[in-house]
Order: C-alpha cells, then structure tokens, then sequence
C-alpha cells in the first residue's frame, strides 16, 4: 500500500470550498485524492477507492467524525488523520480513542498536513538487519507482513498501532519517552502531542495484553516512558 | 500623625471603657464601705462609752470612791481606754494614756459640759475618742478606741477593689482585641478575597458566614460575577469569531499555497501580489491562532508533564531556529522537575525570543537560573530598553509600545507578550521585563519548580 507510486487519500470535509482547496494543495503534493461531504458516502468510498489515508473533519452533518472512526476501525487499519476545531479540547481525545491515528488543528498549513501524512506511511523502521520476526512472550510479530499473532491467534492491529509496537519490540527492554516514540512513529519534535502516544498505547494494550488493566507485556515506567518486557 | 487603625482603636476603647467603669464601681464601693463600717463602729463605740460614763457616774455618787478601782471595774473592750478627768486629776487604766492623748479641742468641749466625739491620730494610729461630761460631780468621762484594725481592713479592702479595676482593665483590653479581630474578620476575608480576583482567580466567593454581613457578601459576589459574565463574554466573542475565521482561514491559505505552486507560472506583477497575499495571510493566520489561544485560557486544559526544564529550553531555542546567542542552563537546575504544558512553553520561549529579534535588535542571551524553588527563564535582547512606563502595559493586549517599530516589523500580532504572561500565569508562574545592567532588556518568566516525587 505504500509503494513508491501515487499513494490514494480519502478527504471527507464538509465545507465545499475547504474540501476543493485541500484537493488541489494535496494533489500538487503528489496524492491522489477523493473528496466527499459525508462519512455516510465516506464510507461507501472507502470500499472502492482503497485510500492509503482517511482525512475527515470531526465536525459532519449527519454521521460525525468519530462515529466514522468507529465504523472504519471495526474493518481497516488504515491512518487516519483528523481535522478539529481545537487541540486543547476534548475532541482529540475523543478521537483518538475512536480510532484516528493523528490530527491537525484548523487552520492548518497543507505543508504541515503533508507531513503528518508522510509519516504515518512510513515504513516499519528496520534496524540494522533484525529478525523478520518478533518474539515477545507469546507475541510474534512478523515485521515484513505486518502481522502479529498472540498464542498463535492473529491480532488485528491497526498500521499505527503496529509500527507502534514494533518499535518497542525492537529494542526489549529499552525505556522509549513518549518524545522518542512520537518521533519514531509519528514524525513529530520534541513538542508533539504525548496524548497521541498515551492513547495508542491504551488501545495497543486492549488488543495484546491479557489484563490490559494491569499490563505486563508494555509497561510504563513511571516520568520516563515505555518499555516492552523482554 | 497617622490615625490609628480600628483594631488599634477599639481596644483602646474597650480598656478605657473597662478602667473608668471599674474605677467607678471600686470608688464607690470603697467609699459606702468606709462610710458605713465607720459608723456602726462609732455608734457602737459610743454606746460603749455612754454605758461606761453611767457606770462611772454612778461610782462617784458613793462617798469616797476609789477612781482606779472604779475605772478596773469597767471591763472596758481590748483597744480601747478609758480616761476620767476629776477634780482636777486625770486618771487610766493605760499607763500612756494620760490627758495628752486627747485632742484639746475635745477636752474643752466635754470639761465645759457637753458630749462630744472626735477622729483623730496620735502617733500615727487612727483612734476615735468619745467624751461625756458626767453631770453633777465635775468630772469627765472620755473613752479612747484604736481603729487601727478597721483601718487595716479598709487598706485591704483598697488594695482588692484596686487590683480587681485593674485586672478587669486588662480584660477589657482582652475582650477588645478579639471582638476587633473578629469584627474586622469578614474584612480581611473580603480583602483578600478581592486580592484574588485582582490576581486572576475569578472564582473566588465571599462566604456569608454572618447575617450583618451578607449583604456585603452579596454585593461583592453579584459584582465579581458579573465581571466574570463579562469577561467571559468577551473572550467568547474573541473565540467564536476567531473560530467562525478559521474555515474561510483554511481555504484562502490553501488556495494560496495551491497558487504559490504554480508562481512561475504567473505574470510578474501576479507573483508580486500574491507574496504580499501569502505573508498577510500568514499574520492573518497567527493572529487566529494567538486570538484562539489568549480567548481559550480560562479554563483552558493544562497538559502538563513533568519535564526538565533546562532540556525544555534547549528544545525551545532550537525550534525557534534562531542561533547565534550563548544559552546558559544553571547546573542547579539538573535534576529539578517542572510540571510544564510544553506546547505553552515553548510559544513562551517563542514569543520571547520572538518578540527580541523583532523589536530589540535580536536575542544576546538566553538563560535558565534556579532561584530556590523556582527557575527563572530570562531573554536578553540589544534593544534600547523598556521605558519604566512601559513595562506593565507591554503585557496588555494589543498593546504597541513603540508602534511605529511594531508596525513597522509587520509580524507582530499585538498579542505575543500578553500570551506570555498568560502562559506563565497558568503554570503558577509571572514575568517581568527589567533592564540589562549594560545596554538592552531582560524579560524574566519565573515559574515554580515541583518539588520531586519521593
């Protein structure tokens, strides 16, 4: 899905002349892009257009934002960025547990949203010639088929959440600040948005640990980050 | 000179109160006391002395009497001498006691044929004399009482009533202070309740804990609440219409971004006119983002962490890409945890330096001193300084010190230094600008360290 040719993404924004504006800025960037009002039709397009990125606007007529997410998530781990009205506001948080992967605040330069894009397609970080695959505990993680299994089940996680974990079960044992990872994973400096590592990490935790109340395979390290137990 | 304050001058009152009310009721007590005891004292005595004088008078009817004998006979009460003047003669029971020992005037008045009774003192020892001249023998009768003992016993009294006046002036001064103390209570609630407003805390209520004094709290709580309806209102305003901004905001810098793209495409004079639309519409874009940002910190959402904060600095001065300054980080700050929103401080550290390069000739140094329990994050600029009438309203809103340089600069919104103060207002913290000993300014923002987890 990431190769090197036209990457696809799906813009779902209500304001018609915004949703036009970001359809030019982001094709002149080097995307394909296709644009709806609706998460309802967003839905639907998803289906045909196979986009590599969703960009939609929390704030929608009829279905909103999060809603969407929530829809998406049960089926694709695809990235998706979401556009709101506030950073401070409870809206990230809310989307972010629904299942956005990052978000960009209006108003919002497209350079700096390419980026984000940018980052969230990177490939998984291969270090210097690692195993392919993974061995945590009763976790495998096949690195080059992003697949992960648990007890020999397969776990649906979703691209962020992947490469999210492979980080970690790069280097086991290694403490990762919440500034260390949003770099790694999301591209972000020194001031990204710690919330966007937290809640990852929240919902990574639903999806590999067997209490995820009390996790025993991604622990926090209390003022310094996150580490996996080798 | 000063007046004195209500406490001061309740007590005052209270005391002065207490002393000339217990002064009154001592002297008025002593003085009935005295009056009355001396006088039963003295009928008694006199009723004494008559009994005497007719026991007296009776014996020296008989032919011959024998004066000693006579006077012996009397059984007259211990501290008390009787003394006969016959024929001439004075006679006592008393070895001292002889005619002398009566006041003169007294002796006239009973030897010419009355009855008399005097006060007086003989060396030094109160005494009460009572005379009766007996009637048909030329003799006079005269009994002498020591009231020594009464006298000590209204001194002890003196010294009771005295002390008692003093001690309940010492309660009055007491009962003062703390009565004015509690008086002035709802007072100094109320002042600092109004100190915190004045600081920024809007929330802060008067109790009404006193029904005399809730109608004082009602008016200062409706007075607070409705600034803080206004205020409120305002920053709204400011907030939806910067929201309302944002979406034509986002298209135009789009679309902008889309032409800019394609600028060797345009005519010359079309590249030049969009240039001039791309950096305005880039302050447009920062003046929303301050706007929203300044609208939104009441009640604003902290995301704070615990962070180090000379590494936060660091961080800051290199995301701000201006160089060419010395950063020093004061080695007592290694170690030290500061709870911090970093995105906040970082547009601190931005504006700061910002707000230097634009205005003061540019950053000479920035620094992170540890002063006790707090980290002072200072900006050093070559600029000419900050006239001292200046230096409050820098902070305000829009405010243009120099407006010609400002406006001059053509980036500034108006509101980074207010966003500034604003920033270290939420993490409990303030900022000052001060003068370089040398040359230039120093903007100083202290803010308190969190004292590390155990």
């Amino acid at each position: 899905m990431s190769n090197s040719s036209t990457n696809r993404i799906l813009l779902i924004e209500d304001d018609e002349r915004i949703r036009s504006s970001m359809q030019m800025a982001l094709e002149d960037e080097g995307y394909e892009v296709a644009g709806t009002p609706t998460a309802e039709e967003g839905l639907e397009l998803f289906a045909a257009a196979t986009p590599d990125v969703v960009l939609i606007d929390v704030f929608l007529p009829g279905m909103d934002g999060f809603e969407f997410c929530r829809l998406l998530r049960r089926t694709s781990g695809v990235p998706i960025i979401m556009v709101t009205a506030r950073s401070d506001s409870q809206d990230v948080i809310t989307g972010l547990e629904a299942g956005a992967d990052d978000y960009v605040t209006k108003p919002f330069v497209t350079k700096e949203l390419a980026a984000r894009i940018r980052s969230l397609l990177r490939r998984v970080h291969t270090h210097e010639g690692p195993p392919a695959t993974l061995v945590i505990g009763d976790l495998e993680i096949a690195q080059e088929a992003g697949e992960v299994r648990r007890a020999s089940q397969p776990v649906h996680l979703t691209r962020t959440e992947f490469r999210l974990l492979c980080e970690l079960a790069g280097s086991p044992g290694r403490v990762f600040s919440r500034e260390q990872l949003l770099e790694r994973v999301w591209g972000y400096d020194y001031f990204g948005d710690g919330r966007l590592v937290d809640v990852h990490m929240r919902r990574l935790r639903t999806k590999i640990e067997p209490d995820p109340a009390n996790p025993v395979v991604v622990v926090t390290v209390r003022g310094l980050g996150y580490k996996i137990v080798p | 000179m000063r007046r004195l304050g209500i406490r001061a001058r309740v007590t005052a009152a209270f005391a002065l109160g207490a002393l000339v009310l217990s002064v009154i009721l001592a002297a008025i007590t002593y003085t009935l006391v005295r009056s009355e005891t001396l006088r039963s004292e003295q009928s008694t005595d006199q009723r004494q002395a008559f009994v005497a004088a007719s026991l007296i008078h009776a014996g020296l009817r008989a032919s011959n009497p024998d004066i000693p004998v006579l006077l012996g006979s009397l059984g007259v009460p211990a501290g008390s001498i009787p003394i006969l003047a016959y024929q001439g003669s004075w006679y006592s029971t008393s070895l001292g006691a002889v005619r002398d020992s009566l006041p003169p005037g007294l002796r006239r008045l009973v030897t010419s044929g009355s009855a008399a009774t005097q006060r007086f003192e003989l060396n030094g020892i109160p005494n009460f004399a009572v005379g009766v001249h007996l009637a048909g023998t030329g003799a006079s009768y005269f009994e002498v009482f020591s009231m020594a003992n009464l006298h000590h016993t209204l001194d002890i009294l003196f010294f009771s009533l005295a002390s008692a006046a003093g001690a309940t002036t010492l309660g009055g001064l007491g009962v003062g202070r703390w009565a004015s103390q509690r008086v002035l209570a709802p007072l100094r609630e109320t002042a600092r309740a109004a100190a915190a407003i004045a600081g920024g805390r809007l929330d802060t209520r008067l109790v009404a804990g006193d029904a005399d004094l809730a109608d004082l709290a009602t008016s200062f709580n409706s007075m607070v609440e409705a600034l803080q309806r206004r205020m409120r209102r305002d920053a709204r305003f400011a907030s939806d219409v910067s929201h309302e901004l944002r979406s034509p905001l986002t298209t135009i810098q789009t679309a902008v971004q889309v032409m800019q793209h394609r600028r060797e495409e345009l005519p010359a004079r079309s590249a030049q006119a969009l240039d001039l639309l791309s950096v305005e519409v880039d302050r447009f874009e920062r003046l929303i983002q301050d706007l929203l940002e300044i609208s939104s910190s009441e009640g604003a959402r902290m995301a704070l962490e615990e962070v180090d904060p000379g590494e936060l600095l660091l961080q800051c001065i290199a995301a701000t890409g201006v160089t060419g300054f010395p950063v020093d980080v004061d080695p007592a700050l290694s170690g030290a945890v500061l709870k911090a929103d970093k995105r906040r401080f970082e547009r601190v550290v931005a504006n700061l330096v910002e707000n230097a390069q634009m205005h003061a000739g540019g950053v000479t140094r920035v620094s992170a001193t540890r002063i006790g329990n707090s980290v002072q994050i200072a900006v050093e600029d070559a600029g000419p300084g900050v006239p001292e009438n200046e230096r409050q309203v820098i902070f305000d809103r829009f405010a243009r010190g120099s407006a010609a340089r400002r406006r001059a600069a053509g980036r500034g919104t108006g509101l980074g230094l207010s966003l500034v103060e604003e920033h270290a207002r939420l993490h409990g913290g303030h900022v000052w600008v001060e003068d370089r000993p040398s040359a230039g300014s120093r903007f100083v923002v202290e803010l308190p360290l969190s004292t590390p987890d155990t």
